[in-house]
């Protein structure tokens, strides 16, 4: 998966028990490891739903801070039965879309689908081209998916969360998931294959 | 043509994962005790400034009180840092500094408006409640004036103690009359100026403040040199 740094994966179940048990003991020094813990999750998500890269960054602190203050008012046994992961993505998900409905009430912002990218391999100058092309049109097809299949995409696809989680912070059964995740992914086909200039769907090469 | 959705998935899991910024840095609220004219004060800032001050002795000398109070008023989590902003010693020992910035970000416009025109007052002079709601723009509005310095967040750095009463008494002060008639007195402000009962008044706290260790103590670490 593209993001192996979910603490939640299959191989250390253990952190969000972790996490809890810290935020039990001392809720602020908690929750600099909860930030440190799923900052990159939250940001990768954010920088995928927000039509504006730039403004991914604010999104993301922004969801942390909402957190926070909900967990103020948590008593010991909320905090234990909570799974950081999807409530944290909930939260997130909360914010963009009223971020989105805010933003739809102004002026268009400038179109943005700059690169955020930085790479941590050191890949020839040639796939990095060709992997912020896919990135660009890949977030520019993202944006035109409808807000629900865009998030499900997001977070099954490119964050790899099992459909259940995915179930979780869609707030819906996980049949219904997987169907917003397909119709998502047929929709994302059909707009790359509407583009005339794609390098994407037309030839043989993988991304990877 | 494509007729598999595989591809699609993979370009997805492909998409390079950009590294995150360092979101705490935007979460968290610093904070760190210092020196003042006050003695020991707890002070928590942002990036964009300092955003809360209190004197150690207002929160019985416990800094988990007053991080406390920091969370409710500002809802950020805290944690303590060595480094103190631009300007922040220097104008807790009462030397103004232009680098020092505050973050009054959440307070409403008229408050605001109070506090930037209390901002301007020159040390060794006061102004009265009047003169702030006229500066804000709400002539009438001198009792509000008073409770909104009642929780200025940032005293000293907002030297909410120039600002006394119509009639020369000197009115309250969050940590106290005495503390006010203290700083005032530090700033050379000339009493006689002030009424008689002000005079009094600060005669009278002057009084009661001698033997106080904070004023008195030239070598208490927490003051200023």
């Amino acid at each position: 998966m593209a993001l192996p740094m979910t603490p939640e994966g299959p191989r250390n179940q253990g952190t969000g028990e972790k996490l809890q048990q810290a935020l039990l003991a001392d809720l602020d020094s908690g929750f600099a490891d909860v930030v440190h813990a799923y900052e990159p999750v939250l940001y990768a998500v954010a920088l995928r739903l927000s039509r504006r890269p730039a403004d991914a960054e604010d999104l993301s602190a922004e969801a942390f801070l909402h957190a926070y203050r909900a967990l103020r008012g948590y008593d010991a046994e909320r905090i234990s039965a909570l799974a950081l992961r999807p409530w944290l993505l909930t939260i997130l998900r909360n914010i963009t879309r009223n971020a989105a409905r805010d933003a739809a009430r102004r002026p268009d912002p400038p179109p943005a689908f700059e690169p955020a990218e930085q790479l941590t391999t050191a890949p020839s100058v040639e796939q990095q081209v060709e992997q912020r092309d896919v990135a660009r049109e890949l977030g520019a097809v993202l944006a035109a998916l409808p807000e629900i299949q865009r998030t499900a995409v997001v977070l099954r696809h490119v964050i790899g969360l099992p459909t259940s989680e995915v179930a979780e912070v869609l707030g819906c059964p996980d049949g219904t998931a997987k169907s917003h995740i397909w119709r998502g992914l047929r929709r994302l086909r059909a707009l790359l294959t509407e583009q005339p200039d794609t390098s994407l769907l037309t030839s043989e090469r993988t991304v990877r | 043509m494509m007729n598999d959705l595989q591809a699609v998935e993979t370009a997805l899991a492909g998409l390079s994962a950009p590294a995150a910024p360092r979101l705490a840095d935007r979460i968290f609220g610093s904070w760190l005790a210092a020196p003042s004219r006050l003695g020991e004060v707890f002070v928590a800032f942002t990036g964009d400034g300092v955003q809360f001050l209190r004197s150690a002795e207002s929160v019985g000398d416990d800094a988990g009180a007053f991080a406390e109070a920091y969370r409710d008023r500002f809802g950020r989590p805290l944690r303590q840092v060595d480094r103190a902003p631009a300007g922040l010693l220097t104008a807790l020992c009462g030397t103004p500094a232009a680098s020092l910035r505050l973050d009054l970000r959440g307070l409403s416009d008229f408050e605001r408006d109070v506090l930037t025109a209390t901002r301007r007052i020159p040390a060794g002079q006061t102004r009265p409640y009047g003169w702030i709601a006229r500066e804000a723009g709400r002539p009438r509005a001198v009792r509000a004036v008073g409770s909104v310095l009642g929780r200025n967040p940032v005293p000293l750095l907002i030297p909410c103690h120039r600002v006394v009463r119509a009639d020369g008494r000197l009115g309250d002060y969050m940590f106290g009359p005495a503390h006010k008639a203290e700083l005032l007195r530090a700033e050379q402000v000339k009493t006689e100026e002030l009424t008689a009962p002000a005079t009094i008044a600060a005669q009278r706290i002057q009084r009661a403040q001698r033997g106080n260790r904070c004023v008195d103590n030239p070598a208490e670490p927490a003051e200023c040199g």
